[in-house]
């Protein structure tokens, strides 16, 4: 499922449109699925083949946007960082990862490498705010807000939405 | 042996500092296979670019990378990746420093003095900034590296990747000494995870936060690799990999990938796992 809600720009700059809002629901009940000694936010097929920019993570808070403080009280979990390209300098298709490598009797030991481009994973642990949400009256994990905010070269284009993120899916895991 | 010393460490010396950026001075006068031009595009531009991001491969290839690259400070390397004698017997054992953005000083003062002076005893600093080769000057340059028509492309595609005009020069614009990784984030976190995929992950995450942190070229994988702070940056996350490998919880990466080549270097996954048969080790300070 495509994640981001807009249309890429040679800017990156984006409206509120850009924030992504997930269902993520996970109950504290009495189970023992409260039980966990970690927790992960696994995100898959993250996009890097344009400019940096950082996600911002929010829990249970779907007014959160690149302006919300980051802190407990605000659900934020933290945040990554994609490390991005910048542009394709190469001919048409050079960058199009959606063209599968196969093997060939001259690929180097050890085996083929995925393309460059490849969409990559994330994770950003998030034990202890979890926690104190299954702590908090209501006990209940809602939703994930996602807030994409730039990092462009120049800092005063730094810090504002981009709509560069775009992603395949995010899960929840807990470990005992 | 080569003693890669903190950043910190080595400024207390001017001996030190001095040989570092004597040695970096060096290389950057070299237009051929063995020079920083040659090197740093190596990871980005002008293509092909070899570089491993998001990938397991990550940790090893950026090992090979730095040890060709400080073979290359020590006057060590020939064409096509051969070890020779060194050349200028003052570099032969020159060790990467390492920049801690941990530290309180790098929260305090956000990148090392060393790499911020415009100008060391009234010439250009090495560690400050580069220029980067191309048609538009009159250096030898014989790689064939950054023609007039991918500067173009650079400004026009990433601004503020480099220099707006002029010759191509890598440019820097940094956020808040107190936004870098914090020292728990490393010691709590990133060393503290249990298989090898989750700590390059890890890793790699902090990696990136302090490329895009730092700004301008460093904040884009093409041009970042010529901001010569990328290799004192890259000297900390390799020390992170080493400290994690002696650790209890350390592990090698998955076997399938051990014969891996790591190319354009001709080594394999496996062959970067040892720091000490690859002839360097990590120190805060050395007293000699």
């Amino acid at each position: 499922m495509a994640a981001s809600k807009s249309e890429k720009g040679t800017s990156g700059k984006a409206s509120r449109n850009a924030i992504e809002h997930r269902d993520l629901k996970f109950d504290a009940g009495t189970g023992q699925e409260t039980m966990f000694k970690r927790a992960d936010l696994i995100f898959e097929g993250v996009d890097h083949a344009h400019g940096s920019y950082e996600v911002r993570v929010f829990l249970n808070n779907k007014k959160a946007d690149e302006t919300t403080a980051r802190s407990a009280e605000t659900g934020y979990a933290g945040r990554f960082v994609v490390f991005g390209h910048g542009h394709c300098f190469g001919e048409e298709g050079h960058c199009d990862a959606s063209i599968a490598a196969i093997p060939s009797p001259t690929t180097a030991p050890g085996g083929g490498r995925q393309h460059p481009m490849t969409p990559g994973r994330h994770v950003l642990t998030i034990t202890e705010q979890l926690d104190r949400i299954l702590n908090a009256p209501g006990k209940r994990l809602e939703t994930l807000t996602l807030v994409p905010v730039s990092k462009a070269p120049r800092r005063e284009e730094r810090g504002g939405l981009t709509d560069l993120f775009k992603f395949g899916g995010v899960s929840l895991r807990t470990y005992r | 042996m080569a003693i890669r010393m903190s950043v910190g460490g080595a400024s207390e010396d001017p001996v030190q500092i001095g040989r570092i950026r004597n040695a970096f001075a060096r290389i950057k006068s070299l237009g051929d296979e063995r020079g920083f031009d040659w090197f740093a595009a190596v990871h980005g531009l002008a293509l092909p670019s070899w570089c491993e991001h998001g990938s397991p491969l990550f940790l090893p290839w950026h090992r090979a990378y730095l040890y060709y690259f400080e073979l290359s400070l020590q006057s060590r390397l020939g064409p096509r990746f051969t070890q020779i004698e060194p050349q200028v017997p003052e570099f032969a054992d020159v060790g990467l420093p390492w920049w801690d953005w941990t530290s309180d000083e790098s929260h305090r003062e956000g990148i090392p003095g060393a790499y911020m002076l415009e100008e060391v005893d009234g010439e250009p600093n090495p560690l400050a900034a580069t220029t980067i080769g191309s048609a538009l000057d009159d250096r030898r340059i014989f790689t064939g590296i950054w023609s007039a028509s991918l500067v173009d492309a650079v400004r026009q595609q990433i601004p503020g990747a480099i220099s707006d005009d002029g010759p191509p020069r890598t440019r820097r614009d940094a956020d808040a000494p107190d936004e870098l990784p914090r020292r728990a984030t490393v010691d709590d976190i990133v060393l503290r995870q249990t298989t090898y995929q989750f700590f390059t992950m890890s890793l790699e995450q902090v990696h990136n936060d302090v490329h895009g942190w730092v700004g301008g070229s460093m904040s884009v994988v093409p041009t970042s690799a010529f901001d010569p702070i990328f290799w004192s940056h890259h000297a900390m996350i390799d020390r992170i990999w080493y400290l994690w490998q002696i650790s209890e919880l350390g592990m090698d990466p998955p076997t399938d990938l051990m014969n891996t080549v790591l190319a354009p270097f001709p080594m394999t996954a496996a062959q970067t796992l040892d720091i000490d048969r690859l002839g360097y080790d990590y120190a805060v300070q050395m007293i000699a």
